[in-house]
């Protein structure tokens, strides 16, 4: 195996930029790049899968990708979630290739091999004739996905079996996570995730929902014409941007008070007394004075908890989606619709409407951010990106508030919190975890293993 | 196949649904939507549910419990609306559009001035000087209703044939 390195002067002229708050906009897109991506970072971090809730019943699978790995997610008669590398151990072949369904065993197209809810191999066509009585078919289960590891129901991957715990890895978020996911004793999702593809690249996705409220006024000025958004260009601004340990992030959107706009994201006040049960005083207070959550986990994970309606009424939602890279300059959006499971159907179904009329690829919001993704990508490609000298002079603002936004003591959350949503700060903190993935074992020349 | 005439469908009938849907789609194609909300009926059920890839022969692979559009006509009047406004960047500059709807099939119903319209749809889309045509393609099962001598969608499921779709968003009404 190659192991693949950055270059030593270009990752010091990099670093040099960064900590100024700059970022050299060829790295967006650069092919180089790209790949070091895939390896050091999505080989090495905690990647979404799915929701315990999307496997209902013993046999009940799903099937997922961590960006080039077919990975089968399965419900065993024990009731745990198995997930396994979703190619037959035979001779590869892809072993499932439904969206999701319900079964006792896989059996591979090719020559029949079938596997039960545990990734065994049960079945050999013609076995002992052609094998002989000794082979041992324990040696020929489905691999498994080295690390698999939940928090509040989010199913997570990781393909470094020396990986830290999700739990730490997930670190100070898990306490935001508990609000979004926990605050009223769990979420469940609806259907199937919407995919589509983008021309995108997952840094510009990730960072649009983990770090940038400051899009909101100018992108979605379609809302402020309709009458649907406020007026004043500060209005996504107001409450906290909290920068979280391992490039993680949330911002915490109140408004120009500090108090909710709606009490608790117009949710039904039938669920409220699960919030006290379920929060302590200081996860409630945030809770409470909420308008919108929007952030994410490093490296591809987002989430926005809004309130949207369609019809006139605001309803709240959970929306994950997960950016599955497919090039520097393409992205598979995987958009999940969750809801908590204590609320009333038909509040449930409201929310889903609003949630389709405001997010996901038919969301009047989304539709506006997709443009600006493309113009990203469709830009960074050039020779004038670079120079020959290597000073890189195409460079990214990542300035906002760098320096002159002192981090909130009183804030009650875990996370430095700057008393602002308008702020490069989450940002600045992403670049720097994905600068120290990427560069990790820079100077190890190329050898092969 | 069943062929038995129920309530018969003249070729009349059937030239005119068939003017009415080439005529709704070159409303939304010349981005006339205030127009083309005239076309539905106010109670309009309008929806698309996900396409899903499924094990078996035969089987349903409509995923009825996710959706692109579950819309009533304030719904789809508020999205139309939008795209009125200037910046609405996803339609400015305005994307090109074609819907290209064929196969229609009329067929009577228990209501004699409600008809049970089946058509495919291909969507095309370019944007910008961008080299890649974006497109959609499936089938719409419509309830076309006649109401004071005009025709109207009282009901409209749209069926994608993608399980991922393939256009960067879905400005689009289908």
């Amino acid at each position: 195996m190659i192991n693949k390195t950055l270059d030593e002067k270009a990752f010091h002229l990099l670093k040099e930029k960064m900590e100024q708050g700059l970022l050299p906009q060829w790295v967006i897109t650069d092919p180089d790049i790209y790949e070091l991506e895939i390896e050091k970072i999505y080989g090495y971090t905690w990647q979404f899968l799915g929701h315990e809730t999307e496997l209902k019943e013993p046999g009940s699978y799903i099937t997922r990708w961590m960006v080039n790995d077919p990975i089968l997610l399965v419900k065993n008669r024990n009731g745990e979630i198995n997930a396994f590398l979703n190619s037959c151990t035979h001779r590869g072949t892809m072993l499932c290739t439904a969206d999701r369904g319900n079964k006792k065993t896989f059996t591979c197209p090719y020559h029949g091999w079938s596997f039960n809810t545990d990734g065994d191999l049960v079945g050999i066509v013609a076995g002992n004739k052609v094998y002989g009585e000794e082979m041992c078919k324990a040696e020929w289960n489905l691999r498994k996905v080295p690390r698999v590891e939940s928090y509040q129901g989010m199913i997570f991957g990781n393909l470094d079996v020396n990986a830290e715990p999700l739990e730490d890895y997930l670190g100070e978020m898990k306490w935001y996570f508990d609000i979004l996911l926990g605050r009223s004793g769990g979420m469940e999702v609806k259907g199937l995730p919407q995919r589509w593809v983008a021309k995108a690249n997952w840094k510009a996705t990730a960072e649009n929902f983990a770090a940038d409220p400051y899009h909101v006024q100018t992108t979605h000025r379609s809302t402020v014409e309709m009458g649907i958004s406020p007026e004043d260009p500060l209005y996504a601004g107001y409450g906290h941007q909290v920068v979280l340990e391992n490039g993680h992030g949330i911002n915490v959107i109140t408004s120009k008070t500090g108090k909710a706009r709606v009490p608790f994201q117009s949710m039904p006040e039938s669920i409220w007394p699960l919030f006290e049960e379920h929060l302590s005083p200081k996860q409630l207070d945030i809770q409470s004075r909420v308008t919108v959550f929007v952030g994410g986990v490093f490296p591809n994970l987002s989430f926005v908890s809004p309130i949207h309606g369609t019809e006139g009424h605001l309803h709240n939602y959970l929306n994950f989606r997960m950016w599955r890279p497919l090039g520097p300059d393409k992205v598979e959006v995987w958009c999940w619709f969750m809801i908590d499971k204590a609320a009333p159907e038909e509040y449930k179904d409201a929310a889903y409407k609003g949630y389709l009329g405001s997010f996901g690829p038919s969301g009047t919001l989304e539709q506006d951010d997709t443009e600006n993704w493309a113009r990203i990508v469709e830009v960074s490609k050039g020779l004038m990106m670079r120079d020959k000298e290597l000073n890189y002079n195409n460079v990214n603002n990542y300035l906002m508030g760098l320096g002159r936004v002192e981090p909130d003591e009183n804030f009650p959350g875990p996370g430095v919190a700057y008393p602002t949503t308008y702020l490069d700060a989450i940002a600045r903190s992403m670049h720097e975890h994905w600068l120290k993935y990427i560069s990790k074992g820079l100077f190890v020349k190329e050898e092969s293993k | 196949m069943n062929s038995k005439l129920k309530n018969k469908i003249t070729t009349e009938l059937q030239l005119e649904i068939i003017n009415f849907l080439h005529q709704e789609a070159y409303l939304l194609d010349s981005r006339k939507y205030k127009e083309w909300l005239n076309l539905l009926t106010d109670d309009l059920v309008y929806r698309m549910p996900l396409r899903e890839t499924v094990e078996g022969v035969g089987a349903n692979n409509i995923a009825e419990d996710s959706a692109f559009f579950e819309e009533t006509k304030k719904s789809l009047t508020t999205r139309a609306n939008r795209l009125y406004t200037k910046s609405a960047w996803v339609e400015n500059p305005a994307t090109r559009q074609r819907h290209f709807i064929t196969n229609i099939l009329v067929e009577s119903t228990a209501n004699p001035n409600e008809f049970k319209v089946r058509s495919y749809f291909l969507f095309k889309r370019s944007r910008g000087s961008s080299h890649t045509i974006e497109e959609m393609f499936g089938e719409r099962n419509d309830i076309i209703r006649k109401v004071n001598d005009e025709y109207k969608i009282a009901e409209r499921t749209i069926y994608p044939d993608q399980a991922v779709i393939t256009t960067m968003n879905m400005s689009m009404f289908l």
